[in-house]
């Protein structure tokens, strides 16, 4: 066990002019290898503050978990209470601690599957447990336009149970190999993933829609949250007007805070509107835990649910809003090496071949009841809308307004950090792209152009773009 | 005024990368990178490595111990005890550097995953389960070195060898095997002949680690020291000391059915203390210390006295941790405050002079 309570003050001292001087002298003993463009392309300084007054500057495994530096006292108190709860484990009630696990779940803790606040691996044992689980549902709608539930599952494949229940179901995944080929003649092959259910405690439904998920990083998702919805609208082109290939659909959801149908913001196809539910429907889905917002037990009324304890909410709800403020004000991670000459061609290429479109580079805040997230200008590279991935990316598993072909444009901020935080760079929903390449080569669609494009760009090219996301 | 600053360096960092190649991953040119070199190798293999091979051998004595254990055997328990605690030091030797395959792998959920879930246990227990080291795989809260001390001390401290049943052999049986298992996966991870995780920090800025610098390692390095300093003062002593709207919360101590939370304390500083000096059970190599005296040697000595002033009022709270945050709290406070004058050391002197370097 350890909880993650550490808050790095970065000062800088005097110290730093005399090294600075150093790294001057020997910029100039190279500065000979500027190449002629070096002048033409556009300076990236504006962007260093990735978070805005919530970026930290650290490039250790540490750059996703560190509190926001512009917390009042009394809010960093809150975000440290939410930290040392975002790190435990649940056990088997009745408990004198941390009672409630299940009875099925996917996994234990909150940072069991966001480990250093980060990005879950793809599991080198699909059923054992991991930050990786499927979402379910039958066709057609709910009232609210939402998924249908599969009868006797629910939303959502909880495979672990506590000891002397049943799981859900056990996974299995079969790969169809997609190859790629790049301008330059490099072949990368792409697996495509076929999941299925096996081992199911009852019988399914032939219709039942699967849709794999990753857990993601959970740094900067206050800001996300306090963006105008006006400032996301504005970038909504559902029928393309602009005819420039690339629409943009907000995602409209029932939000279970307010009751109401609201703009969807989190979530891979952007099928919640809050962080608080976000987090409530972790708490539950996740790890069977009940809590004021959802009172019943993923598996209640199914023969392996219900461990007849009557014993909800199993957290209080200080736990539950401590961990929604934790998730809003961790700090965002500064990009790194603005000034490398390759990461500004990139920067222009990113432009260029219009991913920049979707990734939009900057967004703002409104007001927010957490001073330290108003009025912030950041550097996120998403529009928080939904577009059109192509077939081959597709899930086939509508969700509220998202199709089957539809997801939300993930933000790239910190993206670089992922190999140093994580040890790993298993991207996308389902952690299917091994790096960024596959990952750009996933994009179909509304993104096919954008796609083809960096197939077509020269090895050179294709590194400073590279650099570039790496950088973020 | 802080925007300004941190921007600078920001360019300081981004200057000398504009000389690099396309990778940025090219050696800073640095007159120090050649202390540099030798204290990320000393800190790496001598003290890391080393650690995790400590651990690893002691879980193979603990293992070899529970097999055998019998019902009503008093000496092999105590055997077993031993080896349980010989095999905790290690691991809280260890939490100085909670980086690497540790988290990227699972390993600290696996064998040190608190509370420990009784009801699942006893489940198992009662169970017409074969105990296996598979079975507990999917079970992290009923593994691992909490859930061998149950077994061992029990609730309260006080388990009899004659209260050993066949059943919990069996149980301990597969709890130890997973320990050792886990525990030879994460010597391996580090080890230059397997998963070799040292070479990040030896080869430091060059194509393939991945810290793109030195610094950036070194970073690592300090930042894991002032993390295990917050959790030892914020976390293992304030939860049970305070967590009860500020009195005594004893379920909340982590090693309390053995009594071993101060000894685990100490040993958290302990590793603090071996990766600054870069010492490992007998070694004497160049750690964190070396580069720090070389700039100032009135912070390199604040940093070795609070060190072990925090060591000393751990031992000094008397009788057991369990007793003494209800019985001897000033103790215990004294204690807590020493570790927070550590961490502010290193949070706040040491980790700015290495974000410095």
């Amino acid at each position: 066990m350890f909880f993650f309570v550490f808050k790095i003050i970065t000062v800088k001292s005097k110290i730093f002019n005399l090294s600075l001087l150093g790294f001057l002298i020997v910029f100039s003993s190279c500065s000979k290898d500027e190449t002629s463009e070096y002048e033409a392309i556009p300076t990236l300084e504006n962007r260093l503050y990735a978070g805005g007054e919530t970026t930290v500057f650290l490039t250790s495994s540490n750059a996703f978990s560190t509190p926001a530096p512009n917390l009042s006292g009394t809010d960093l108190d809150t975000h440290l209470d939410g930290d040392f709860q975002f790190e435990a484990a649940f056990v088997t009630a009745p408990a004198n601690v941390n009672g409630g696990i299940g009875p099925i779940f996917n996994n234990t803790s909150c940072v069991s599957c966001h480990p250093k606040d980060g990005r879950s691996p793809f599991p080198n044992n699909i059923n054992a447990l991991s930050g990786f689980f499927l979402r379910a549902s039958i066709p057609g709608q709910d009232l609210n336009g939402g998924p249908v539930p599969v009868p006797n599952y629910g939303l959502q494949i909880q495979n672990q149970a506590i000891f002397g229940y049943e799981p859900e179901a056990q996974i299995q995944v079969n790969y169809t190999p997609l190859v790629e080929t790049l301008s330059d003649g490099t072949q990368i092959t792409l697996q495509k993933p076929d999941y299925t259910l096996v081992n199911t405690y009852e019988a399914l439904p032939s219709s039942i829609l699967l849709s794999p998920r990753l857990a993601s990083p959970v740094f900067g998702l206050g800001l996300l949250e306090a963006i105008p919805e006006s400032e996301i609208l504005l970038n909504e082109d559902i029928n393309d007007a602009n005819g420039d290939g690339i629409s943009g659909k907000a995602n409209y959801v029932f939000d279970a805070v307010s009751g109401e149908m609201a703009l969807g913001r989190f979530g891979w196809k952007a099928n919640t509107a809050t962080i608080l539910e976000q987090c409530a429907g972790a708490y539950l889905g996740d790890m069977g835990i009940t809590n004021y917002m959802f009172t019943q037990e993923p598996g209640f009324g199914q023969t392996n649910g219900d461990d007849g304890l009557g014993d909800d909410p199993e957290i209080t709800e200080e736990i539950l809003d401590q961990v929604a403020f934790y998730c809003k004000t961790i700090g965002v991670p500064a990009p790194r090496n603005l000034d490398n000459e390759s990461v500004r061609r990139g920067a222009q290429i990113f432009e260029d071949i219009a991913c920049a479109k979707c990734h939009i580079p900057s967004m703002v805040t409104g007001t927010s009841d957490i001073s330290a997230i108003s009025n912030q200008s950041f550097y996120a590279y998403t529009d928080m809308l939904l577009h059109d991935m192509g077939d081959d990316l597709g899930d086939n598993r509508p969700d509220y307004l998202a199709n089957g072909n539809e997801w939300k444009t993930r933000p790239l901020w910190g993206i670089g950090l992922t190999q140093v935080v994580n040890g790993h760079t298993d991207l996308l929903h389902d952690g299917r792209a091994k790096n960024i390449t596959e990952a750009i080569l996933w994009h179909g669609g509304e993104a096919l152009q954008s796609k083809n494009e960096f197939k077509a760009l020269t090895t050179q090219k294709r590194i400073d773009i590279l650099n570039f996301i790496n950088s973020l | 005024m802080k925007k300004g600053i941190l921007f600078l360096s920001l360019m300081a960092t981004t200057v000398f990368v504009s000389c690099s190649d396309n990778d940025s991953n090219s050696e800073i040119v640095n007159p120090n990178s050649g202390l540099y070199a030798e204290v990320l190798t000393d800190v790496s293999l001598e003290v890391i490595t080393e650690t995790y091979n400590e651990l690893y051998v002691n879980s193979s004595t603990l293992k070899t111990a529970v097999e055998g254990l019998t019902i009503g055997d008093e000496t092999a328990l105590q055997a077993v005890k031993d080896a349980w605690q010989s095999t905790r030091a290690p691991w809280e030797k260890s939490e100085g550097f909670l980086y690497g395959p540790v988290d990227t792998d699972g390993i600290d959920p696996a064998i040190d995953s608190w509370p420990v879930d009784v009801n699942a246990i006893n489940n198992i227990l009662d169970s017409g389960n074969d105990i296996t080291s598979t079975l507990l795989e999917s079970n992290n809260e009923a593994r691992g070195f909490h859930t061998i001390e149950y077994f061992v001390w029990g609730l309260n401290g006080n388990k009899a060898a004659a209260d050993l049943t066949a059943r919990e052999i069996e149980y301990l049986t597969a709890a130890t095997i997973n320990l050792q298992a886990q525990t030879q996966d994460l010597y391996y991870g580090w080890l230059t002949t397997e998963g070799d995780f040292a070479s990040n920090f030896i080869n430091a800025g060059v194509s393939g680690s991945i810290y793109t610098s030195q610094k950036g390692a070194l970073e690592e390095i300090v930042e894991g020291l002032a993390i295990i300093a917050d959790e030892v003062a914020n976390g293992k002593i304030e939860e049970p000391l305070n967590g009860n709207n500020g009195g005594a919360k004893p379920e909340a101590e982590e090693s309390r059915f053995s009594n071993n939370s101060k000894l685990d304390f100490a040993n958290n500083i302990r590793s603090i203390q071996n990766i600054y000096l870069g010492d490992f059970n007998g070694f004497n190599g160049s750690g964190i210390s070396n580069i720090v005296a070389a700039n100032n040697t009135t912070l390199d000595a604040e940093i070795k006295v609070a060190i072990s002033d925090a060591i000393t009022a751990i031992e000094a709270i008397p009788g057991t941790f369990t007793d003494a945050i209800v019985n001897n709290r000033p103790a215990v406070q004294n204690a807590q405050s020493k570790v927070a004058d550590l961490l502010v050391k290193l949070e706040s002197n040491l980790v700015p002079f290495v974000s410095n370097l």
